[in-house]
């Protein structure tokens, strides 16, 4: 009996005809979008193919990814199913990356190492992948054999992989490196209130899951910051108890800025939004949570959503919050 | 100073054998129970997988009983497990427990390391003493795996239904009671010679049903919530892939012997997903259904806690598994707020079903025959 899979590792392993200049690549826009879109984005640009990014989540990407996911399964992951489904008859590819440990000591949620092959069998097999792996933590040669098999796949010369990889990090790191000069690590001192807002990039970045939290706090004239607004170092020294250990790095840039930016006077407020059932914030919040009942004074919110969030209910904590922290 | 240490299946007998042939002053605590669970959930975060749980109640009865060290184990990757040694901890210390920590790295274990943990319970203790209490350790673990598995195998073919429970009963609080290695090598002999006295009929063919999944929910009666021996009475052959000697087998001796082999089901996990490791347990899950389904089991039960990740990948494979290996599978998640009812009622339908499918291949093979 032929199944849908070993059909698909036929259609992967076929002879391509078309050049890479003619192959459109689809990328979805959740999870490792928000961080590292403009390197994979450069990437296929400086191959020669064509990228298209899913548009931006909506209540229909998000019935998809409910339809053809487990009920276990995490909102984010839920909604980036939906992503790859909504792309899957405009291009030839999906490229999804597969995370195992972005750095050395930092690894990932065991659904990045597994998305690739999870979002082909939850799909049936019905959309062609393209994967990079990155494993740094164990071997950085992982990513170059990954590359060897996406050049066979896409029909281009290895070494043009590689060179477009390289091109496409250096700009990465170089765009880092950028936003660091713009002022960061700076809470601002001003009249204006001050909050930060922690979590999952893809989360507090993805304007349908995080009901437009970031927006909603600046219209009341608030002053935001992420994670991001911190540099990776101060966030790797912060994160107490993990410092100079391993852990998952997710963790390390929530655990770092919460206590940060607990430090810090100017803000008045601390926001974590949490996808229901997530096994790695149960980890970060607890710690969080511990520490700040015993050695800080900031006060702290933690809101968990998923895919039956309703928004009034979400609003009214937020302006409780507000009001507490002295809003008006 | 005296030690404590959590529960997994069975896998305290082995550690009452190391600690009493070093001579460590221990306290066990209780198997697990419902204040077990109680202890753990009030101080645990809501999301967090169930063995983090009973784990943590563990402790607390231990040190409750006068224990101040606390020995368990730590890693590094994707899975909470390694990293739940820092959180306990951190939870003892805010509720105002002083205990030291003793975490053995799991992800690369060698004998050196293990020995350099240790130092702390084997202070001032002679070196050969601690080197046989690791080997007598070991042997027990084999042997205690080796009567469960057999208690598995009378349970569904017993006459008088009943005898084995007896017998693994009696054996369950002989143990706690016996002391040293002779002694429990002693109890693990007399049950194993009284199980094979047990009247069987060699002429039934029961259901063969494989267990896989977690580890811990797998082999944690009280979690799973005594799975072997209700399959075992409805008449059903199980075999639990997740014994806590193939995992000492996989992660310790397999590390030392100079020759490398290759671990059966993580290889074939790997036909679905494309990776060395996706945390846990989660590809040999997915290699155990696909052997199980090779080796003509008749069905496969998959347990994992709420919350656990890597298990919820593997999950995502099982209907292609289903399909092409022709296995039926069913997956049963487990936390503190599983009813017993429920449960047993799904078991029972899945039994009903995987019944009916033999009755119905025969019944076509028969035809099959009779046309020809």
């Amino acid at each position: 009996m032929k199944t849908l899979l070993t059909l698909n590792h036929h259609i992967r392993n076929k002879k391509k005809y078309k050049s890479a200049t003619d192959l459109v690549i689809g990328i979805p826009k959740g999870l490792f979008y928000h961080e590292h879109s403009r390197l994979w984005e450069k990437f296929f640009e400086n191959l020669g193919c064509k990228v298209i990014v899913s548009e931006d989540t909506n209540k229909e990407i998000l019935n998809y990814g409910i339809k053809h996911c487990s009920n276990e399964t995490c909102l984010p992951v839920k909604v980036f199913h939906g992503h790859v489904y909504s792309l899957k008859d405009k291009v030839d590819y999906i490229f999804i990356p597969r995370y195992t440990s972005v750095d050395k000591n930092e690894y990932t949620c065991p659904k990045f190492c597994g998305l690739p092959d999870m979002s082909l069998l939850n799909l049936k097999g019905s959309i062609r992948v393209l994967e990079v792996k990155l494993h740094i933590d164990k071997d950085i040669n992982f990513t170059f054999e990954s590359l060897k098999e996406l050049a066979k796949n896409i029909n281009v010369e290895y070494n043009n992989v590689v060179e477009a990889f390289k091109n496409a990090v250096d700009l990465f790191h170089k765009n880092e490196e950028e936003k660091l000069r713009d002022g960061l690590n700076q809470v601002n001192k001003s009249k204006k209130l001050a909050v930060s807002v922690l979590g999952h990039p893809y989360v507090i970045y993805d304007n349908y899951m995080s009901m437009r939290l970031i927006g909603k706090l600046k219209n009341k004239n608030i002053d935001v910051y992420t994670p991001m607004s911190l540099d990776r170092e101060t966030k790797r020294r912060n994160a107490y108890p993990f410092q100079g250990k391993v852990f998952w790095g997710v963790g390390f840039e929530n655990l770092g800025s919460a206590f940060t930016f607990a430090e810090d006077e100017n803000i008045n407020g601390i926001i974590y939004l949490s996808p229901f059932a997530c096994g790695v914030d149960a980890f970060i919040v607890e710690f969080i949570e511990r520490r700040f009942k015993t050695h800080y004074k900031v006060p702290f919110l933690k809101l968990t959503i998923d895919e039956h969030t309703g928004e009034a209910g979400f609003d009214t904590r937020i302006e409780a919050f507000l009001d507490m922290i002295g809003c008006d | 100073m005296k030690v404590t240490f959590p529960h997994m299946g069975n896998m305290y007998v082995p550690i009452k054998v190391l600690l009493e042939t070093i001579g460590v002053d221990y306290v066990m605590p209780p198997f697990c129970n419902k204040k077990t669970v109680e202890y753990g959930v009030t101080h645990s975060p809501e999301f967090v997988c169930l063995p983090f749980k009973t784990m943590l109640g563990d402790f607390i009865h231990g040190i409750q009983n006068g224990a101040d060290t606390i020995l368990f184990c730590g890693g590094v990757g994707q899975c909470r497990l390694g990293y739940y040694g820092d959180l306990q901890s951190e939870i003892l210390k805010s509720i105002g427990y002083k205990v030291e920590f003793i975490s053995i790295d799991l992800t690369n274990m060698t004998v050196k390391e293990v020995m350099e943990k240790l130092k702390i319970l084997t202070d001032g203790k002679s070196s050969s003493k601690v080197i046989k209490g690791i080997i007598y350790a070991v042997q027990t673990i084999f042997m205690v795996d080796k009567l469960y598995q057999l208690a598995n195998y009378t349970r569904c073919r017993e006459i008088n239904k009943g005898y084995t429970d007896n017998v693994m009963k009696e054996f369950k609080n002989r143990v706690q009671n016996a002391k040293g290695y002779k002694g429990i090598k002693n109890e693990i002999i007399l049950a194993k010679r009284m199980l094979k006295a047990i009247k069987i009929d060699r002429n039934s063919q029961p259901l063969k049903i494989a267990i896989v999944g977690e580890i811990y929910a797998a082999t944690e009666s009280y979690i799973n919530l005594d799975i072997e021996r209700k399959l075992g009475n409805m008449g059903v052959e199980v075999c639990n892939k997740l014994g806590v000697a193939n995992w000492i087998m996989e992660h310790f001796i397999k590390n030392i012997l100079p020759i490398k082999s290759k671990n059966m089901p993580h290889e074939a996990g790997k036909e679905f997903m494309r990776t060395d490791d996706i945390g846990g347990h989660g590809l040999e899950t997915i290699g155990n259904a696909i052997l199980s389904g090779k080796k003509e089991y008749d069905g496969v039960i998959h347990l994992y806690p709420f919350t656990c990740m890597p298990e919820i990948i593997a999950q995502s494979t099982f209907s292609e598994i289903q399909g092409k290996y022709n296995i039926p599978i069913i997956t049963l998640i487990l936390d503190e707020m599983t009813g017993e009812a429920g449960y047993v009622t799904r078991l029972e339908a899945f039994i009903d079903m995987l019944r009916m499918k033999r009755n119905f291949c025969k019944s076509s093979n028969q035809t099959e025959t009779d046309a020809t």
